[in-house]
């Protein structure tokens, strides 16, 4: 699944089945290729992030979450990837070569573990196993 | 691969670490060795007002000089930069402005930039002249191959007649230049 086919995805609570949000973003390690937690939108409180271990499922339509009371006002390392210049979206994204390759326009991810697959780039299709790492200044990537 | 490269465009670049932060920039190229090698980097900090930095980045450093950033392992692949330059030659910068003269007593014209050849050394390969009208008609600026023994000084700089024939306009052709002006010297034996 793409993150944009997954943005707006509402997210259900099992135990009340009422909607606790819709997703607003995917937060990402970068450096473990993986979607960590979701930022969602219109949640009862403050708390907005869902922590991608507390997901039932990310399904076709919906994402089920056991209950609103699982969201998070993240902190430590879960607040720094939850900065919004971390998103992948839109990154620069730099070859170990000291090529720029294009800006990330899209994420393919595996919905079954929040593995990222493929990035979507200006420049062609990148495969998750050449990530290296997101900084201050671009997205890095092994040189093909 | 080899890619060439301007000076000026390498000025300015991005200076990324692997995990992707952008650290510094580069403020000078500094030659060093024999052949006019690119012993390393002055830098400056990032950011319009960012001044020079106290460190250097010596060529051993460096893992990728590409088309948009020079890539580092991490900081601590820096080195005070005195020590840098203590490596040069001559710096860069000194060759800005300096008349190129053949050894047959040609002035060719006014170099503009330096062309490297980068790989996993940067080598000068050759200049980038405002050239005079013995050289060309329509004053565009061409670039001129070099011996891979001349070294980069900020004396008057003395080329080969030769180089006049191997003249060209843009970067793409000119890594083939280079080699075919270098195989004449050593088919004639003339490089010095």
């Amino acid at each position: 699944m793409r993150f944009s086919e997954g943005r707006g995805h509402p997210v259900v609570g099992t135990e009340t089945a009422d909607t606790v949000g819709k997703v607003q973003r995917f937060v990402v390690d970068a450096s473990q290729a993986r979607v960590v937690a979701l930022v969602l939108k219109k949640t009862p409180d403050k708390a907005d992030v869902l922590r991608w271990a507390d997901v039932i499922t990310f399904g076709p339509d919906a994402v089920t979450v056991p209950s609103a009371g699982l969201l998070v006002e993240p902190d430590g390392e879960l607040a720094r990837l939850t900065n919004k210049k971390r998103s992948l979206l839109g990154q620069r994204v730099l070859t170990d070569a000291g090529d720029n390759i294009g800006e990330v326009d899209d994420v393919d991810f595996d919905p079954a573990d929040g593995s990222i697959r493929h990035l979507l780039t200006s420049g062609g299709e990148v495969d998750a196993a050449r990530l290296l790492g997101l900084g201050s200044y671009a997205l890095m990537v092994r040189h093909s | 691969m080899t890619v060439l490269m301007r000076v000026t465009e390498v000025s300015g670049r991005p200076v990324v670490t692997v995990r992707g932060d952008d650290v510094a920039q580069v403020r000078d190229v500094v030659y060093g060795g024999g052949n006019g090698e690119v012993a390393g980097f002055t830098l400056a900090g990032r950011g319009l007002l960012a001044g020079p930095l106290k460190h250097g980045l010596p060529w051993g450093g460096v893992r990728a000089l590409g088309r948009d950033a020079v890539i580092i392992d991490d900081e601590s692949v820096f080195q005070p930069r005195d020590e840098v330059i203590a490596r040069a030659q001559a710096k860069g910068g000194d060759v800005f402005g300096s008349q190129v003269l053949t050894d047959d007593g040609v002035e060719l014209g006014e170099v503009v930039d330096v062309v490297l050849d980068v790989d996993e050394y940067a080598d000068v390969v050759g200049y980038e002249i405002d050239p005079t009208e013995a050289l060309s008609k329509d004053n565009k600026r061409v670039l001129i191959p070099l011996p891979d023994t001349l070294a980069v000084s900020g004396e008057r700089l003395i080329v080969p007649a030769a180089a006049v024939d191997f003249v060209t306009d843009d970067l793409a052709g000119f890594g083939a230049a280079v080699e075919a002006f270098r195989d004449r010297l050593r088919e004639s034996g003339s490089q010095t």
